[in-house]
Order: structure tokens, then C-alpha cells, then sequence
């Protein structure tokens, strides 16, 4: 008994911690968090061209917004290729079923002879 | 000796006299009741010679890498924005709920604590967001999140101030 008591004391204060380690991880964030509105972004560079490009706070915007198109890219092109799977997919079994119609017919039409 | 005598009294009574009104109830605990004036004077004395102390050894890295405000900002806006504040607003339900109120870190306040010293003023953010400030509502992050991370709200603390709600919006938002 004494035993269970000290494991316990033990075990659940560790727990505890290892639990509160994972609270605030960035992906468990990232599930609520909203994307970066990188149109004022375009706008602010298009309106005034000679903004300062060394500043830090428009080198992190830049590279923000340039990796969400890229992800963006990313997500499209994938979008792309599945769709085109399928319809690479979808065009073999409308071929077969034709292929199996014609086979059919022939056979038909053999029996009518 | 008499001197002696007397002052151990007056120590009794006032002991005495502590331990009554602390056990009577009679202190206003609410946070819709502000200190006294005195009383806000010493907890605000007390708390900010305490900082001050605890990070003067504190060394501050390069806080100039644009990739800390990217890290930084999605935290601060996830973790401190409700009490803090952002770029535009004003007040949110907790920064005017809490007692002592947040410091709107929205505003730059460089100037009216440190004279214009931005390391003294980045280890003393180090220091609080790491360790936080007892029955004030503010937390000790460091528990949860490692220095690296808190450094990076450290920096994005020191622009926030010129950040405009569009830039913020951009900075902070999550991948």
C-alpha cells in the first residue's frame, strides 16, 4: 500500500508535466489559427515602391506570404494531379465497359448467323 | 533598554493587529476594488525592483533575425493578445477586467520605464514571460515553452509598437 502510494506520488506529478510540455505546441495552434491576408502586402509594395526591403518586419511579411502561395502552389498542384488520376482512371473503366459492350455484341450477332 | 521594551510592544501590537484584519476578512480581495494608493505604490515598487534585479544578469542575443517575428508574433497573438492587446485596439474584456490592469504592449513604453534602454527593457520582458508575476494574472510561460521561443516574443514585442493592423494581421497569422 505504501508502495502504490509513493508510485503515485511519483507518477502523477510526472505526468502532469509531460502533459503541460505538449500544451503549446504550434501545430495545436495552428488547427483555430486564421492565414495571413497578403493582399495589403501587394498593395503596400505597388503603391509605394520605394518601401525599405531590408526592415525586418517586411522581410518576415514577405516570407510569410511567399510561403503560404507556395503551399497554396503546392495544394493546387496536387489538387491537379489528383483530378487528373481520376479522370485517367475513370477513362480505363468507361473503356472496358465499352471494350465489353462491343465483345458482347459480337457476340450476339454471331448467334443471329 | 526601555527603548528596546517599547518597540518589541509596538512590534506585538502591530502583529497582533495584522493578524486580526487578515483573519476578520475585512480586506476587499475583489478586483473591482482598486489598492489604495500606498498600497498599489509598494506592490508596484516591490515588483518592478524585483524584475529588475532578477534580470540584470540576463544576457540579450541578437533579437534582429525576421524569422523571431514570424514565431514570436503567432505567439503573442495566441497567448498574450487578449490581455496585451494588438495594434488598433483599445481594450479587450480582459485587459479591463484584470487588477492590476495588462500593460497595453501595443504602445511603446520604453521611454517611461527603461529611459530608452531597449536591452534592459528586452531582458526584463525575458524575464516576466519566462517566470511571470505572482497573483497578477500573469503566467509563467517558461513552465511550457523553451528560451528560444520566449526570445522570439521578446522580439516581436520591440516592433510591435510600429506595426500596423495589416502587418500585424500578416506576422502573427499561422502557417
Amino acid at each position: 500500500m505504501k508502495k502504490l502510494t509513493q508510485i503515485l506520488l511519483i507518477s502523477l506529478p510526472l505526468l502532469t508535466v509531460s502533459f503541460a510540455s505538449d500544451a503549446h505546441d504550434p501545430k495545436l495552434h495552428a488547427k483555430k489559427a486564421e492565414k495571413a491576408n497578403c493582399a495589403p502586402l501587394q498593395k503596400m509594395k505597388n503603391e509605394n515602391k520605394k518601401m525599405d526591403m531590408t526592415d525586418p518586419v517586411m522581410i518576415a511579411m514577405t516570407k510569410k506570404c511567399e510561403k503560404q502561395a507556395q503551399s497554396k502552389e503546392m495544394k493546387h498542384m496536387e489538387h491537379k494531379g489528383e483530378h487528373s488520376e481520376q479522370a485517367k482512371h475513370e477513362k480505363m473503366i468507361h473503356k472496358k465497359v465499352e471494350h465489353k459492350k462491343m465483345k458482347e455484341k459480337k457476340k450476339d450477332d454471331g448467334h443471329k448467323h | 533598554m526601555k527603548t528596546i521594551k517599547i518597540l518589541l510592544y509596538l512590534g506585538l501590537i502591530g502583529l497582533v493587529g495584522a493578524s486580526l484584519f487578515i483573519y476578520s476578512g475585512l480586506f476587499s480581495i475583489g478586483a473591482d476594488t482598486p489598492h489604495s494608493k500606498p498600497v498599489y505604490w509598494i506592490l508596484e515598487q516591490t515588483r518592478e525592483r524585483s524584475i529588475e534585479r532578477a534580470s540584470a544578469d540576463i544576457e540579450v542575443p541578437s533579437l534582429e533575425d525576421p524569422s523571431l517575428l514570424l514565431s514570436g508574433g503567432a505567439d503573442y497573438n495566441d497567448m498574450c493578445s487578449s490581455c496585451h492587446l494588438r495594434p488598433g485596439q483599445r481594450e479587450s474584456d480582459m485587459s479591463v477586467g484584470l487588477y492590476p490592469p495588462p500593460p497595453n504592449l501595443a504602445i511603446d513604453h520604453t521611454e517611461d520605464h527603461d529611459h530608452g534602454d531597449k536591452s534592459a527593457t528586452a531582458r526584463k520582458r525575458f524575464w516576466v514571460i519566462k517566470h511571470g508575476i505572482k497573483a497578477s494574472g500573469m503566467p509563467a510561460w517558461g513552465i511550457t515553452h523553451d528560451e528560444e521561443r520566449i526570445w522570439a516574443m521578446v522580439a516581436f514585442l520591440e516592433k510591435l509598437p510600429e506595426l500596423t493592423p495589416e502587418q500585424y494581421q500578416i506576422i502573427t497569422a499561422r502557417d
